[in-house]
């Protein structure tokens, strides 16, 4: 299957990989998998506890190319947002972004999942409410 | 897809008028080359749809097949009959292959019941939190995980000319430990398959949703051995 331009670029540019430290209070973790083919991803947060604003976003994705590229551009996005705003992000518009064809979607509910567990983690660990989205992503 | 069942709509032989079975490849009563029919794999080989099944028969019924589906016996036919002979082929292989291998079978058959497996169960409009029902355990997650980045650890090392003794120790630790996940794994799906075959409607229905986590689960197992094989050169 031929992947999209913006896929292989991220797949052969792939941005903010990376590991930040799990313990930090201010970091959120989502480790995240999909059971349609058994790859994994894990994506980070680090939190500015006065604004909310995620500074920093890394991911390490074991996956496809579109697996790579999904979680790539979900760290792009969701830098610089509030956490709030960053659970706005839906895997459709992964899908849009980089043009995934239908057998590639749980690549892209992959990242999204992924997002909303680090959220999640990170609500957790300070004490934040959950919504609704992000206790289930948690758990 | 695949969904007809019990249902064999008898079919008119194209040759001899007699009806058939839509499933077979060769027309009982004439023995001529059919069409590719219509059904499901256990159909073509006069199997009963079911999980545990006699692999034995499977394969003679497969070899019979093949034999008489081969070209040289086509030399002569009509062109019509020389394109069946190529398309039942082909769908002979597929069907043999799916059903010999235990996993493949499984998935076949649950779909053709109606479960939603694999890539099927991540339609558009599903949302992530939907898929929790069949997520994998988070220590498994975490586990897999870390396998994989020291499968990366090695591998850079590697391509650095360096070996990590330690570091491959404990890959071959691993992976053996995952294998015998997977083997656990196959024993559960083998006591679900009996409990599918042989039960109701609501056994049924528990067995499939049992298999369809088992099968989940065994995906994220076998990547990763996979991989460790590849990387450690087994
Ligand atoms: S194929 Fe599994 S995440 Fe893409
Ligand atoms: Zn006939």
């Amino acid at each position: 299957m031929a992947y999209s331009d913006k896929v292989v670029d991220h797949y052969n540019n792939p941005r903010n990989v990376g590991t930040l430290d799990k313990s930090a209070q201010e970091v959120g973790t989502g480790l995240v998998g999909a059971p349609e083919c058994g790859d994994v991803m894990r994506l980070q947060i680090r939190v500015n506890p006065e604004t909310q604003v995620i500074e920093e976003a890394k991911f390490k994705t074991f996956g496809c190319g579109s697996a790579i590229a999904s979680s790539s551009l979900a760290t792009e996005w969701i830098k610089g947002r509030t956490v709030e705003d960053a659970l706005a992000i839906k895997n459709t518009d992964i899908v849009k972004e980089l043009s995934l064809p239908p057998v590639k979607i749980h690549c892209s509910v992959l990242a999204e999942d992924a997002i909303r567990a680090a959220i999640g983690d990170w609500k957790k660990k300070n004490g934040v409410a959950e919504t609704a989205d992000t206790a289930v992503a948690a758990q | 897809m695949l969904n007809v069942l019990d249902s064999a709509v008898p079919v008119e032989c194209w040759s001899c008028s007699v009806a058939h079975n839509e499933s077979t490849l060769f027309c009982p009563h004439c023995s001529k080359i059919q069409p590719p029919p219509g059904g499901n794999y256990y159909s073509v080989f006069n199997l009963q749809p079911a999980l545990n099944i006699d692999l034995a028969a499977l394969e003679t019924a497969f070899h019979r097949l093949s034999r008489k589906l081969h070209p040289d016996r086509f030399a002569r036919a009509t062109a019509s009959e020389k394109e069946w002979s190529l398309a039942d082929t082909a769908l002979l292989n597929d069907a043999y292959r799916t059903l010999r291998d235990p996993l493949r079978r499984t998935e076949y058959l649950l779909k053709l019941h109606g479960a939603e497996i694999g890539e099927e169960h991540s339609g558009k409009d599903r949302r992530p939190h939907e898929m929790g029902a069949s997520r994998a355990p988070a220590d498994l997650l975490e586990e897999v995980f870390e396998l994989n980045m020291q499968l990366e650890e090695m591998r850079a090392a590697r391509s650095s000319g360096e070996d990590d003794p330690a570091l491959a120790r404990n890959l071959s630790e691993a992976k053996a430990k995952f294998e015998g996940l997977q083997a656990e794994v196959d024993h559960d799906l083998r006591e679900q398959w009996t409990a599918w075959d042989n039960g109701g409607d609501a056994e049924k229905q528990a067995a499939q949703k049992a298999m369809v986590a088992l099968l989940d689960r065994r995906r994220y197992l076998s990547n990763l051995v996979r991989e460790v094989n590849e990387t450690m050169g087994a």
